[in-house]
């Protein structure tokens, strides 16, 4: 969160952009900007004829002599509302919704492109699903804001320039008076930028103590303390009540402002022409006119302040939207080349993540054979992780490179080298959609035997018939009722019907039950046989059989060999091999608690 | 959520969110509707002046004016401060009903905060309560003008002249027949409106949330798929819903604009003075205010739209609130244990009273200082057994009892003075590593702290830290491994000293240098407890006093060790899978 102002884009950069959004439907977007203006000028126009109209009915009603203008009036009035009416169709014939539509499946073809690692904190999720979630809310107001602007601005200009002809002095009055506002509100928006930083930062905070409390309730009721943090969280809500308060006031105040203006700027142009009627230089039916012209612009001015915000927010969405679509993919080297085997080169690979100093890989270097497991261990945060995201090239190394088969990840395609790579993480992402779906994803082209057979070598196929309904059970409806290793057993069936040569598996039984585990592991056995395989293991023994162990330590190759090579070094491996095994004698008995 | 939630049948229910600050804000109404009175009044004012004129063109109307000058101020200042009322009891709404859903929280089942989820209670307590404020701050004072004012302006009308006043009155119900139109069959289509937008929202989060991990896979294809397929949805629904109501919406906007009251009240008005049956400065008055109905019209629909979307909302406050909240001895008839003694007396327990029941007839007995395990296969119930002693729910049937006192008779803090927790997702809250420590017992002294710290074997990573047992912790905090966030805890236990230890999963976690010393911390904290342990690493309770083992929901065996293994029951068949499970070791082709 920044605490500054958010820069103010100018006018013309926000137009840009705006067109820039509209895509295809750029020039019908303009044609219909362009058309609310001329229709608030026209109505300006229709408005100022009131002033010859009032001149032939008051003092003395002259029939003959109004009707003219009454039809001109009429004419200019119905071809204001005929224009504002063609204009509007780009909401009303769908052009609005076929727009944000685009944009949408641009921003989420976007989010296919863009490098990884841009994408893997949640911060990023939660900012980019907003994003594409209110395109809609934050544009869809785009026309009738610009036709609100239009009648606030346009419409008194031209009632004024209207009036300089029939009394000059009137007229200037009103073009001095109304156009104000334009720098009035330019003048606002930064108080009114800040406010919001304020109050956003407020939000953040109340947001992230109410998140605390709500999450760490089992805790604080075991500690007896919900009173004390509630008192806390209590003070963080009156903290937000306050600055709520304040921004109203402050917010108040340009607002009053700029209102004041408004009603001084009718009652301003009311005593001026009674001052001239009263002079008698002033006929009495132009001022008659002119209020009742004025009286109507009050209306729109008191909108146009309000939808001020409305302006600001599409505003930022635009900006946001572009920055979005300005993120560059990852480079892809010409031209394309294919692996011919798949073993795996990493070369001197140093690498920090995108806007962090901190060095996550250094100077390292590692050649995995085909068809051999290697292991990775070390402390958390040690880098093995980055490693393996490196090779699925969520982000491309600073220096050094990676090759598979000899080729450089980076002249390899994107969805090629996504087929030589399958991983089993953790964590396991099931969507709502049937257990059948869940599984064909990895290959959309398999046929119900295929995911089948893949969910027989998973070890799964048998706890997903005795399901309600087999394999078209929708994972939504059941969702609690898989346990952990169920759910990665599909995850491994998925991994198995993709079939790809390199298999990347990190901590797959590391959250399971020993029943669990046991079934997993056989998955696992299905799964790895015949490929290149990479594991990043807690459990030592588990990878004592690897071809090569590498122990990773501050993102530097600590040691690297074989379980009995690196035993016989006496280094970090063999101290974590030592530590561990002394656990597994560990056990409990009452009184003494441990032997 | 079910569509039934937008149906306008719950408008009462909408408004009575607001009946903690309801005064305020119906002083707030009052004042917006005296301001648009006053409002009318300076116009008409000004059309007297120019009546004044008329009649004498070289004298000032000053009485007029000083009028139209007065009710111009007093109407400003009273919107102003109406809408400065109703922000202010806005915010004082979020304040209360904020303070009110976190206190209910505290007294819920806790088994009740852990099913719906953290996220979604914040964001009902953050997002569902900020949503309000459109509805309580800004459209109470357009309410209030948008009933007023017509009914004033038709008056005024009336008074001035009833040609007129049905001229404005003929335009406004041309148009308010066109809305009636428009909004035919307006509730299905923004049902199925309402529907398509959140499973767009829905599709979005799914798509970006799962992004890093389907990108692996395809990247992207199936799930993008999906994504595209709910836009197409909502895209069709928007797109015929134009169709149908575009015309008709279109057309009632165009005619409630002002423009076509101002030309109709023109051309009657100047074809009634020309035939001289009306003065010019009625007319005038009648051309200053006359639009006003139709005008004031126009916000009350989509003031409607905004109280629609506040619904769900409201609803989901509402949902919260009328939770159950764990019943509470009175402080007077309130036991307090003897001894550390637990035990479980024919415990029924399912999680909704429809539900199957996750356990069943559950008996046992843990003697004081001494040492059970609860082991069996996922899903068995040995967690919530573990969770159940806590009252994170209560039972079905049956009781559970502390030192011979039934849990429910307790206060919840005697309860907490007896039991302390360890359970595998530890929670820091942002503040000092030292005040999470110390968490519930803010008297104890830095040295208390440490040395607990030092039996959790958390004192040498803590002092490596750069502000040692200042470090700030949590979210904003600094990065712990899994480990050592767990040897904060378990320090934290440490401190609490209370005789009945309850463990689930506490070495799931950790790293093997990490793991290590997260035993020899649990070593420290058991040391002469009654303990009750949810384990899956068997070999480490073969020496425990009692192993209860469950299966499906039920107490299948108990005993030690040898003896549980001999019986060749669920007990011998989970130790059998444990040890293969350990024994496993991926093997390298070329090994």
């Amino acid at each position: 969160m920044s605490t500054n102002t958010p820069p103010i884009t100018s006018l013309r950069e926000t137009w840009r952009q705006l067109m820039r959004s509209a895509r295809s439907r750029s020039a019908r977007l303009r044609a219909s900007l362009i058309a609310l203006a001329v229709a608030a000028a026209v109505q300006g126009l229709a408005l100022a004829c009131l002033m010859p109209l009032f001149q032939t009915l008051i003092p003395a009603a002259n029939w003959q002599a109004a009707l003219p203008w009454l039809l001109i009036m009429s004419v200019l009035m119905l071809t204001s509302l005929a224009i504002r009416w063609w204009a509007q169709g780009f909401d009303y014939l769908g052009y609005t919704v076929a727009n944000t539509h685009e944009l949408r499946t641009l921003m989420g073809e976007q989010l296919r492109r863009i490098p990884l690692e841009l994408l893997q904190d949640k911060r990023a999720g939660e900012v980019n699903a907003t994003l594409l979630g209110n395109v809609d809310e934050n544009l869809n107001y785009l026309l009738t804001v610009a036709a609100m602007m239009a009648h606030a601005l346009i419409t008194p200009v031209v009632v004024a320039l209207a009036a300089l002809y029939f009394d000059w002095r009137m007229g200037l009055i009103l073009l001095l008076v109304f156009p104000l506002l334009i720098p009035l509100y330019r003048w606002r928006r930064p108080s009114f930028g800040r406010g919001m930083q304020m109050l956003a930062d407020a939000n953040q905070r109340t947001s992230s103590d109410i998140l605390e409390y709500t999450q760490g309730l089992p805790v604080l009721r075991a500690a007896c303390c919900t009173g004390e943090k509630a008192e806390h969280l209590r003070d963080s809500f009156s903290h937000l009540e306050k600055i709520q308060t304040i921004g109203q006031k402050k917010g108040a105040k340009p607002n009053l402002i700029l209102a004041t203006v408004m009603e001084l700027a009718v009652l301003l142009v009311v005593f001026l022409g009674i001052l001239f009627v009263v002079q008698g230089s002033l006929d009495i039916a132009l001022l008659a006119a002119l209020l009742v012209i004025v009286v109507r612009f009050s209306e729109p001015l008191a909108t146009f302040v309000i939808y001020a915000k409305v302006i600001d927010i599409m505003e930022a969405a635009l900006g946001k939207i572009d920055a979005l679509s300005n993120i560059k993919p990852l480079p892809q080297q010409t031209p394309a080349q294919l692996p011919d085997g798949f073993e795996i080169r990493f070369e001197e690979i140093s690498f920090a993540y995108a806007n962090t100093e901190k060095q996550i890989l250094r100077n390292l270097n590692a050649q995995l054979p085909a068809r051999s497991l290697t292991a990775l261990v070390g402390p958390s945060g040690s880098g093995k992780t980055t490693i393996t995201r490196l090779l699925m090239r969520h982000a491309d190394p600073q220096k050094g490179r990676i090759t598979i088969g000899g080729v450089d990840l980076r002249a390899i395609e994107p969805e090629r080298l996504n087929e030589l790579i399958s991983v089993v993480f953790q964590d396991v992402y099931l969507f709502d959609d049937s257990i059948l779906a869940n599984i064909r994803m990895a290959r959309p082209d398999a046929s119900d035997e295929e995911v089948e057979a893949a969910a027989r070598a998973a070890h799964c196929h048998e706890f997903i018939t005795r399901l309600p309904e087999g394999y078209q059970t929708l994972v939504g409806e059941i969702g609690g009722r898989l346990s952990g290793g169920e759910r990665q057993r599909i995850s491994i069936a998925r991994a198995i019907l993709k079939d790809a040569p390199i298999v990347i598996l990190d901590e797959p039984t590391a959250a399971l039950d020993t029943e669990s585990e046991v079934a997993v592991q056989a998955a696992i056995d299905t799964l790895v046989r015949e490929r290149i395989v990479i594991v990043i293991a807690h459990r030592l023994s588990t990878i004592a059989g690897a071809d090569q162990i590498l122990v990773i330590d501050k993102g530097e190759l600590a040691e690297s060999g074989k379980h009995q090579e690196l035993l016989a070094n006496q280094g970090r491996y063999a101290r974590m091999w030592q530590a561990q095994q002394s656990i597994k004698e560990w056990h409990i008995t009452s009184a003494q608690g441990v032997i | 959520m079910s569509g039934s939630l937008s149906r306008s049948a719950d408008l009462p229910k909408v408004w009575s969110i607001m009946r903690p600050v309801w005064g305020q804000i119906r002083f707030a109404m009052g004042l917006a509707g005296i301001a648009s009175a006053f409002t009318l009044g300076a116009l008409t004012m000004l059309a007297w002046a120019v009546h004044r004129l008329l009649a004498t063109p070289d004298q000032w109307p000053w009485l007029p004016l000083l009028l139209a000058v007065v009710l111009t101020v007093l109407a400003y200042v009273l919107r102003l401060t109406a809408f400065n009322q109703s922000h202010y009891a806005a915010f004082r709404l979020e304040t209360r009903l904020r303070t009110q859903l976190s206190e209910h929280l505290a007294r819920l089942p806790l088994g009740y905060v852990q099913q719906t989820g953290a996220g979604a209670l914040t964001k009902v307590l953050m997002e569902d309560v900020k949503a309000l404020h459109v509805f309580v701050a800004d459209s109470t004072p357009l309410y209030a003008r948008a009933y007023v004012s017509p009914i004033l302006t038709f008056a005024l009308l009336w008074w001035l002249d009833w040609h007129l006043a049905l001229v404005a009155t003929a335009v406004l119900a041309l148009g308010v027949a066109v809305v009636s139109l428009a909004m035919r069959n307006s509730g299905e289509m923004m049902r199925q409106y309402n529907e398509a937008g959140e499973n767009v929202s829905r599709a979005v989060v799914e798509y970006v949330q799962a992004m890093p991990v389907v990108r692996t896979f395809d990247t992207g294809t199936v799930t993008f798929g999906r994504y595209q397929r709910a836009l197409e949805a909502y895209r069709d629904i928007v797109t015929r819903w134009y169709r149908m109501a575009g015309v008709s919406s279109r057309l009632s906007q165009l005619i409630l604009s002002p423009l076509p009251t101002l030309a109709a009240l023109i051309w009657v008005g100047a074809w009634l003075i020309s035939q001289e049956n009306m003065d010019a400065g009625v007319w005038l008055a009648v051309l200053l205010v006359g639009t006003g109905m139709a005008e004031s019209l126009l916000p009350l629909m989509s003031l409607k739209h905004l109280v629609a979307k506040t619904q769900m909302s409201i609803h989901r406050i509402h949902e919260v609130m009328a939770e159950p909240e764990l019943p509470v001895p009175d402080e007077t008839a309130a036991k307090t244990p003897q001894d550390a003694n637990v035990r479980f007396e024919k415990v029924n327990f399912c999680y909704t009273p429809s539900g199957p029941l996750v356990l069943r007839d559950v008996s046992f007995d843990v003697p004081a200082g001494t040492v059970t395990a609860l082991v069996g296969p996922s899903g068995a119930g040995k967690t919530t057994v573990a969770r159940l002693i806590p009252r994170f729910w209560d039972v079905t049937d049956g009781s559970i009892r502390i030192g011979d006192v039934d849990v429910r008779e307790m206060l919840p803090e005697t309860l907490m003075q007896q039991v302390a927790f360890v359970f595998q997702d530890t929670f820091l809250f942002a503040d000092s590593l030292a005040n999470n420590i110390r968490l519930g017992l803010p008297e104890a002294t830095l040295d208390e702290v440490i040395a607990a710290a030092k039996a959790a074997q958390a004192h040498d990573f803590i002092m490596a830290l750069p502000q040692g047992y200042d470090t700030q912790a949590g979210e904003r905090g600094i990065f712990l491994s899994g480990g050592q966030r767990q040897r904060i805890t378990i320090a934290r236990a440490i401190l609490q000293n209370r005789p009945i230890l309850v463990l689930d999963e506490a070495t799931a976690f950790a790293d093997p240098e990490n793991e290590a010393a997260l035993v020899a911390a649990l070593a420290n904290l058991m040391q002469g407890k009654t303990v009750l342990m949810v384990a899956h690493r068997l070999s480490t309770i073969r020496d425990a006093d009692q192993i209860l083992v469950f299966d499906q929901g039920q107490l299948a065996e108990r005993g030690k060790h040898d003896a549980l293994v001999a019986q060749k029951g669920v007990y011998a068949r989970l130790w059998h899978n444990y040890e293969q499970a350990q024994d496993w070791v991926l093997a390298g082709e070329q090994a």
